[in-house]
C-alpha cells in the first residue's frame, strides 16, 4: 500500500477513532473522579483537579501505547518478511 | 468498507495483524504499521479537538478571557481572599455586638455602680470589633487556603478535607500561641 492510500484510510478512520477515544475517556474519568451521589450541580475543585489529571494521563497513555504498538507492528512485519523470504 | 468495521479495535490483537498481513502481502510493503503511524504514530495530523467532532454536545467554545477568569475564580488564592474579607466583616459585626451587650469598660473602683459613658462604650466597641475582625479574618483565610490546597492535592471533595484543614489551622494557631509565649520567656530571660 503506498503512503497516499495509507493516509487516506487513516483520515477516514481517524474520526471514528477519536470519537471512540473521547467516549471511553469520558466514561473512565467520570467513573474515577465523580462519585455517584450528586450534592450540587457544579464541579467542585477536587473533582475538577481529578478530571484534569485523568485526561492528561489518558492522552499520555494513548500516545505511548500507540507508539509502542507501531514499533511492535514494524517488528512483526520484518519478522514475517524474513520468514517469507526464507521459505 | 471493511476497514471501518470495528475500527475502534483496530490496534488490538496480533492475530488480526497476521491475518491481514497474509491477505495483502505479496511483494508490497505491509501497510499496517504505515496506517498506525498515520493514526497514532508520528505522522498523525494535528487535529482541532472540537466536541462536535468527537461526539459531545456542540457548545460555543469559551474565549481565553473567560477561561482565565474562571480559573482565577476557582483558584485557592481567590478563595482565601474571599474568606478573609468575609471573616473580617463577620468578625467586626460579632465584636461590635458582643461589646455592646457585655461591656467591661468604664469600671471605676471608687464608684462600682457607675454605668460607662457612651463614648467609652463606643471606643470599646471599635477596639473589640477590630480585634475580633482581624482574628476571624486570619482564621478564615488560613482555613480556606489549607482546605483548598488539601482538596487540590487529594483530588476528591468530601468531608475529610475540612477535618484535615481544621487540624492544620488549629495546630498553627496553637503553635503561634506557644511561639509567642516562648518568645516572651526568652526576652524575659535575656533581661
Amino acid at each position: 500500500m503506498d503512503p497516499d492510500k495509507a493516509q487516506q484510510l487513516a483520515a477516514e478512520l481517524e474520526v471514528e477513532m477519536m470519537a471512540d477515544m473521547y467516549n471511553r475517556m469520558t466514561n473512565a474519568c467520570h467513573r474515577k473522579c465523580v462519585p455517584p451521589h450528586y450534592k450540587e450541580a457544579e464541579l467542585s475543585k477536587g473533582e475538577a483537579v481529578c478530571l484534569d489529571r485523568c485526561v492528561a494521563k489518558y492522552l499520555d497513555l494513548h500516545e505511548r501505547l500507540g507508539r509502542k504498538l507501531t514499533e511492535l507492528s514494524v517488528q512483526d512485519e520484518e519478522m514475517m518478511r524474513k520468514s517469507a523470504l526464507g521459505q | 468498507m471493511a476497514a471501518t468495521v470495528d475500527s475502534g479495535n483496530v490496534p488490538v490483537s496480533d492475530a488480526h495483524t497476521t491475518s491481514s498481513a497474509k491477505q495483502s502481502y505479496e511483494g508490497s510493503t505491509f501497510q499496517y504499521s504505515m496506517l498506525l503511524q498515520h493514526l497514532v504514530g508520528e505522522k498523525r495530523p494535528i487535529k482541532d479537538l472540537n466536541p462536535m467532532v468527537m461526539g459531545g454536545l456542540p457548545n460555543p467554545m469559551k474565549t481565553d478571557d473567560q477561561k482565565m477568569i474562571e480559573r482565577g475564580m476557582e483558584s485557592c488564592a481567590f478563595k482565601a481572599v474571599l474568606a478573609c474579607v468575609g471573616g473580617f466583616v463577620l468578625g467586626g459585626a460579632f465584636g461590635v455586638f458582643t461589646a455592646g451587650i457585655d461591656t467591661n469598660v468604664g469600671f471605676d473602683p471608687k464608684d462600682p455602680l457607675k454605668t460607662p459613658s457612651a463614648r467609652e462604650v463606643l471606643k470599646d466597641m471599635g477596639q473589640r470589633g477590630m480585634s475580633y475582625a482581624k482574628n476571624f479574618a486570619v482564621i478564615g483565610a488560613m482555613f480556606s487556603c489549607t482546605e483548598c490546597i488539601i482538596e487540590s492535592h487529594r483530588g476528591k471533595s468530601d468531608w475529610k478535607n475540612a477535618v484535615y484543614s481544621g487540624c492544620v489551622t488549629g495546630g498553627v494557631i496553637g503553635f503561634r500561641g506557644e511561639l509567642s509565649t516562648v518568645f516572651t520567656d526568652a526576652m524575659l530571660l535575656e533581661e
